[in-house]
């Protein structure tokens, strides 16, 4: 009992710190659960079986895919392209970069998609004298909206994808129909909300028209090789089911074989540019997570959600959305889905497979989804509120909540109604 | 050591009656080769100190004109002294003491330590007025002991930083420092409140990086951007923002007792060229890249 409450004690303080950054974040999981070892909770041999190198290679060979792809500059050739695609009509614009940011996030990682796009949309948007804060907005939805599709697109995908067997291809089969619907809504609601809103005058539209974006592709071999190399990396996530693959496996694979492409000289600079601190972030989360497991909590949870729901699956599921949904948009949905998986593998357990995978799919829809909600929901919208605040358009906590409370709760309401139709 | 210690009351002399700058060279130069077996000396040696002259003058405006030669197959260092009971105008400075060193090539520390010494002396009204009032070389010499003036063996920042620098204050518009920058050419200034404590820097990039915004600096290259409109009109904004605005931290601040090899290597590491000097908080003086090369390389 002493453990158990030692233990809720190290994950309360540390979560803590973890959601409002007092200390920074990687630097409070690895310390919460190097406490856990200290504390006797669990051995650090223990500690150290519960890091999923499967995500944490995952992560890394999709950061160096990103890292090589960004110095082509082809980011910003496709945002000015799709810019100048639509003529420089404001509203256009917004839809379509709408649709682009959730293509490239589905298949890169959101952060840095954001960290490339944004400040294009701002230049973009100071251009046509038109307020950034919609386009911002919207942007950083939409990068969290298409990430949901794919087991690689967001950071709880990625983590649920590789604590089960679910292939790629099934994340996509069960994850596009709900992620279309909301993205459609999303541009229904942005065409009919925006359209009489943002004018540009004809000077301005001809300045933007005047950008010569080809210049942007500045290694245009490199760019060819990159994109083959990460179709073949579609290609084979898409056959995973087949050919028996981890995900870490074939990321790194395709990282290893665009670093061998590209310039020998920049494999120490590519690879400096991995975001470590998040990779040491996900390897604390997960020996605390693991800690927390060790003392029985979250099995114990686990049977209390089969109790209080009486074995009913449909409201384990819709409550596994909501509850996931709504934590994520008050936590960030990284601690928040590393926590639940154990959760739902032993409700999955307790109910006897009855459920199948249903739950994992509730559980990736109200995570990636509820992140959302609020700027801590998700680490690409604290990057692009970020660089937003730096360049002197000020958002604010409770401006941006206004906007993702919206977003979450149709997407979430979408997710629900899909989960009930298709699975229940 | 002690700066009497390189004197020498056989190569002092006091002026009493009116003068010029090249009669007095000419007479220690005379009294100097009486003395000591220069490989060069009397019309050759005064040439040479013309010459160096034409460079750039060696009056200060502290009332000091320090002339210096520095001859090949010479292993020394010596002093003449004038002293002079009727100063000598040159422009607006009124030349008390004409001070004539001669070096061989090397020892260009000890020549640099012993100017600072001679310019702290010349800044001194107390002690300058002491040796106005000496009527013999000897006099001199037992004024300069009584003085008791250290010749550093080591040269600091503080010996050859620029003194009382052009600064700006933190409320200053950018049209202020713009004037600044224009009329003075310098593209960096200290930025200090109105008791001299020392705050940051503001420079000309600063200054310019107003017109680009941090999103343009995310970006990898901007060469499809051909114009930038917020660039073009800085201008327009200079009336609105204060020195506040866009003046950095200076992480890095020296000290007048920094060495001079400490200086080059903070330069080198941090990529500076400038620096602020500044003690117990409060900006004493500035050092750029060029103040060392001229003043201690070249000088």
């Amino acid at each position: 009992m002493l453990i158990l409450i030692s233990a809720l004690i190290i994950m309360g303080i540390t979560y803590l710190f973890i959601v409002t950054e007092w200390i920074n974040k990687m630097t409070a999981a690895l310390l919460g659960s190097f406490i856990f070892v200290l504390a006797g909770i669990m051995t650090q041999e223990q500690a150290f079986s519960y890091i999923d190198w499967n995500v944490v290679f995952l992560l890394v060979g999709m950061m160096i895919v990103v890292a090589i792809l960004k110095d082509t500059g082809v980011f910003q050739y496709v945002a000015i392209k799709t810019a100048k695609a639509t003529r420089g009509r404001p509203i256009w614009i917004m839809l379509l970069l709408f649709v682009m940011t959730a293509l490239i996030s589905a298949v890169l990682d959101n952060v840095t998609t954001v960290m490339l796009l944004i400040p294009v949309v701002l230049l973009i948007t100071q251009e046509l004298k038109i307020s950034p804060y919609p386009y911002i907005i919207n942007i950083t939805m939409a990068s969290n909206i298409g990430g949901t599709a794919t087991l690689i697109g967001d950071p709880p995908n990625i983590l649920i994808g590789s604590r089960t067997d679910l292939t790629f291809m099934q994340f996509i089969y069960n994850l596009v129909p709900p992620v279309l619907v909301v993205m459609l809504i999303s541009l229904i609601m942005i065409r009919i909300f925006y359209r009489k809103r943002i004018k540009v005058s004809n000077r301005d539209r001809a300045k933007l028209m005047e950008y010569n974006e080809r210049i942007l592709i500045k290694d245009r071999k490199l760019l060819r090789r990159s994109l083959y190399a990460i179709c073949l990396m579609l290609v084979l996530f898409s056959l995973q089911g087949v050919l028996a693959l981890e995900s870490a496996t074939i990321a790194m694979t395709t990282a290893l074989v665009m670093l061998i492409f590209s310039n020998r000289k920049y494999v120490e600079q590519i690879v400096s540019e991995v975001d470590w601190v998040t990779i040491f972030f996900f390897m604390g989360l997960f020996m605390i997570v693991g800690g927390l497991s060790e003392t029985g909590i979250l099995r114990t949870l686990a049977h209390w959600i089969v109790e209080v729901t009486n074995n009913d699956s449909k409201l384990i599921a819709l409550t596994i959305i909501w509850v996931s949904g709504i934590a994520s948009a008050l936590m960030g949905c990284v601690p928040v889905v590393a926590t639940m998986i154990p959760v739902i593998n032993d409700v999955n357990l307790a109910m006897g497979g009855a459920m199948e995978n249903t739950l994992w799919w509730a559980l990736a829809l109200g995570s990636c989804l509820g992140g959302l909600g609020t700027p801590i929901g998700a680490a690409s919208n604290i990057v692009a509120i970020g660089i937003a605040n730096r360049n002197g358009f000020r958002i604010r906590f409770f401006q941006f909540v206004k906007y993702g409370l919206i977003y979450m709760t149709i997407s979430l309401v979408v997710s629900s109604i899909y989960i009930w139709v298709r699975y229940l | 050591m002690r700066l009497v210690s390189l004197l020498d009351a056989q190569t002092i002399y006091i002026e009493h009656h009116e003068t010029t700058l090249v009669r007095v060279y000419a007479k220690l130069v005379e009294k100097i080769c009486q003395h000591h077996n220069l490989p060069e000396c009397c019309n050759h040696l005064m040439d040479l100190i013309l010459k160096r002259e034409a460079e750039g003058s060696t009056t200060y405006p502290s009332g000091i004109a320090i002339p210096h030669v520095r001859l090949d197959n010479l292993d020394d260092t010596i002093i003449g002294m004038c002293v002079l009971k009727k100063p000598v105008v040159i422009g607006d400075i009124s030349l008390k003491m004409v001070i004539l060193i001669i070096t061989d090539k090397s020892s260009s520390k000890l020549y640099l330590n012993l100017v600072a010494t001679l310019l702290k002396l010349s800044r001194n009204p107390a002690q300058m007025s002491l040796l106005m009032t000496d009527n013999t070389a000897h006099d001199v010499i037992g004024s300069f002991r009584m003085m008791d003036l250290v010749v550093k063996e080591d040269l600091t920042i503080g010996d050859i930083m620029t003194q009382e620098p052009l600064f700006v204050r933190p409320e200053s518009k950018l049209s202020e420092m713009g004037r600044l920058m224009a009329e003075h050419g310098i593209s960096v200034f200290p930025v200090v409140d109105e008791k001299m404590r020392f705050l940051g820097e503001a420079s000309v990039l600063n200054y310019l990086k107003v017109g680009i915004p941090e999103y343009l600096l995310l970006m990898d290259n901007l060469q499809f951007l051909r114009a930038f409109e917020p660039l073009e009109r800085l201008i327009e904004k200079e009336t609105d923002i204060q020195v506040r605005e866009i003046m950095q931290n200076a992480d890095i601040v020296l000290s007048p007792e920094t060495s001079i090899i400490e200086t080059v290597f903070e330069m080198i590491q941090h990529k500076k060229r400038f620096f602020s000097v500044v003690q117990d908080g409060k900006l004493v003086g500035v050092i750029t890249a060029m103040d060392i090369y001229r003043r201690v390389i070249r000088a």
